[in-house]
């Protein structure tokens, strides 16, 4: 087994019983997060992914995609300036479980009201953005990638403002965020938004949670597998440029709500991403019901994603490349669709005030032009295909907090 | 594979054991909390929602501006009534809404005293200390804020 998973998990099991001891100095507070997640899937020639998030064709069944380890500390420097940091150990495309600071900025109350960060924050695309990699925050192993697969970029190198006002019995939050993000792509991609800026808007009431936002960058993505040198090797260069480069422009939307009284616990997000190249355009939506049976929370969850634009579009009539280059633009356009529905019915056990158990079975059914968002090819990926598939998943999680 | 099987295997046993721990005291027989402060002390009113948004971290101060200090009690029976009573959230739901506000570098959570004594103390010594208590070991050094029903 990898080594760095074996200290992912030592780490998990030691800082189980040692809880909160060391939060008890009043201006340095440390914290921290984990999952230790088991995935299988049913069938030989595909392997299960958490779309760009871990690294795609690795073994069955799997620890990457839901295992994650977060360690953070809260430094108060004044009554209105604070530090967070946060690192963040998982399998990431390339492989490998190096720890990344996720958080790591400063934060000024300018009143009241008003919070401004400066430094790495985290990118607010969804509702539940701010908790993808805390899966204890969450009734699932892992959040459904139909909604949270449309938008990898996690990290925000920039600014924010947190406005937070109440109205009658309502809070309401209004977060507008300028700055920049880059993410690695299987195998030695990489994608950038250069200039991103978005707002956003939440509002709570003790049960009801109603969110909106929106994004717009220019956006820069080099993808990096074989298959696509070769692709690039046996295209005319007008239709090389509309699939990768530093041209392209991205804008993505969502809006959601939780419902939350207790004993239930609704929760539904819609979400559409705008490519005008190099990646497709595509929405997707889930809805979660669950109910509390004490520390038992059983739940079933509907999504889907349907791809609105293929990444290109073009036509070849070279009497000898003309076959071998549709078949491989058509092949990649596939590759690159996400689009799959799922239905994935699992359970929450509360077992400990600070660690929960999940187990989880999912179906996924892939479309008749895509590969989907919860799988690749293990093997060569010309050979095999993952459209029109029809695929089972379980997959069994302990989540803390500490 | 081996291994790491054996670890999953450990780590189970071990939660396992631990999911065991008996709930404590039941609810109808508990004394009333109280929500307090150190008597003559900055802190001299407080209104319930004022409670309730700081007890959730979404604000720092009273509506007079003053920064307030808040202290949690050990995890546990009374805590549990505390949250449910003044938020309308169960542990379950609390933990996971701290959760989520402590892990996006929102707010910190109060600071958590070992004992109701204990927090009793640094309610006594902690300039703009807000807490609460249940009504037995409430002594005269603190003022009453709140009575949650």
């Amino acid at each position: 087994m990898n080594r760095q998973l074996s200290a992912l998990l030592a780490a998990l099991v030691l800082t189980l019983p040692t809880a909160s001891a060391l939060a008890d100095m009043p201006n340095l507070q440390i914290s921290g997060f984990g999952t230790l997640g088991l995935v299988a899937t049913g069938a030989s020639d595909l392997r299960f992914t958490n779309l760009g998030i871990d690294q795609p064709d690795s073994t069955n069944p799997d620890f990457g995609p839901d295992s994650v380890l977060g360690i953070q500390a809260n430094i108060a420097i004044t009554d209105r300036t604070a530090a967070v940091v946060q690192l963040v150990s998982r399998e990431n495309p390339r492989g490998n479980y190096n720890p990344r600071a996720s958080l790591a900025f400063v934060s000024q109350n300018l009143t009241e009201a008003a919070t401004l960060r400066v430094g790495r924050l985290r990118i607010p695309f969804f509702m539940l953005s701010d908790s993808l990699n805390i899966n204890f925050a969450n009734p699932w192993i892992r959040p459904p990638v139909e909604v949270y697969g449309l938008n990898p970029f996690s990290d925000l190198n920039g600014i924010d403002l947190l406005y937070r006002t109440r109205v009658g019995e309502t809070d309401i939050e209004v977060h507008p965020y300028l700055g920049r993000s880059s993410i690695s792509i299987y195998s030695s991609g990489n994608a950038r938004l250069t200039r991103l800026m978005g707002v956003n808007v939440t509002m709570s009431t003790e049960q009801l949670t109603v969110f909106a936002g929106h994004g717009e960058s220019p956006l820069t993505l080099n993808w990096g597998d074989k298959t696509f040198t070769l692709l690039t090797n046996l295209m005319p260069p007008d239709v090389n440029k509309a699939l990768s480069g530093n041209d392209g422009h991205a804008s993505f939307s969502s809006a959601g709500f939780q419902w939350d009284d207790g004993t239930w616990l609704l929760i539904g997000e819609y979400a559409r991403r705008t490519n005008r190249r190099y990646a497709n355009s595509a929405h997707g939506w889930h809805l979660t019901a669950a109910r509390r049976f004490g520390n038992v929370m059983p739940y079933l969850t509907l999504a889907r994603q349907t791809q609105d634009r293929p990444v290109a579009e073009a036509s070849f009539s070279d009497p000898q490349l003309g076959a071998l280059q549709t078949a491989l633009f058509d092949g990649f356009n596939i590759s690159r669709n996400g689009a799959q529905q799922s239905v994935a019915l699992g359970t929450r056990w509360d077992f400990r005030r600070d660690a929960a158990l999940k187990f989880e079975f999912t179906h996924v059914q892939t479309t008749d032009n895509s590969w989907g968002s919860s799988f690749f090819p293990h093997g060569d990926p010309m050979l095999i295909d993952l459209r029109n598939r029809s695929v089972n998943t379980v997959g069994v999680a302990i989540d803390v907090t500490f | 594979m081996s291994r790491s099987s054996l670890y999953v295997v450990r780590l189970i046993v071990l939660l396992g054991t631990l999911a065991g721990v008996p709930s404590s005291a039941s609810v109808a027989l508990a004394a009333e909390i109280q929500i307090v402060a150190a008597r003559g002390g900055s802190v001299s009113a407080l209104s319930t929602e004022e409670a309730e948004q700081l007890f959730l971290g979404r604000r720092s101060t009273l509506n007079s501006g003053e920064r307030v200090t808040l202290i949690d009690l050990p995890a546990g029976s009374v805590r549990d009534r505390f949250y449910l009573l003044l938020t309308g959230k169960n542990p379950i739901q609390t933990r996971a809404y701290w959760s989520r506000q402590v892990f996006t570098g929102r707010a910190l959570p109060p600071r958590e005293a070992a004992s109701d004594q204990q927090a009793r103390d640094w309610l006594v010594t902690t300039p703009g200390a807000i807490g609460y208590l249940p009504a037995d070991v409430i002594d005269t050094r603190l003022q009453v804020l709140l009575r949650l029903p």
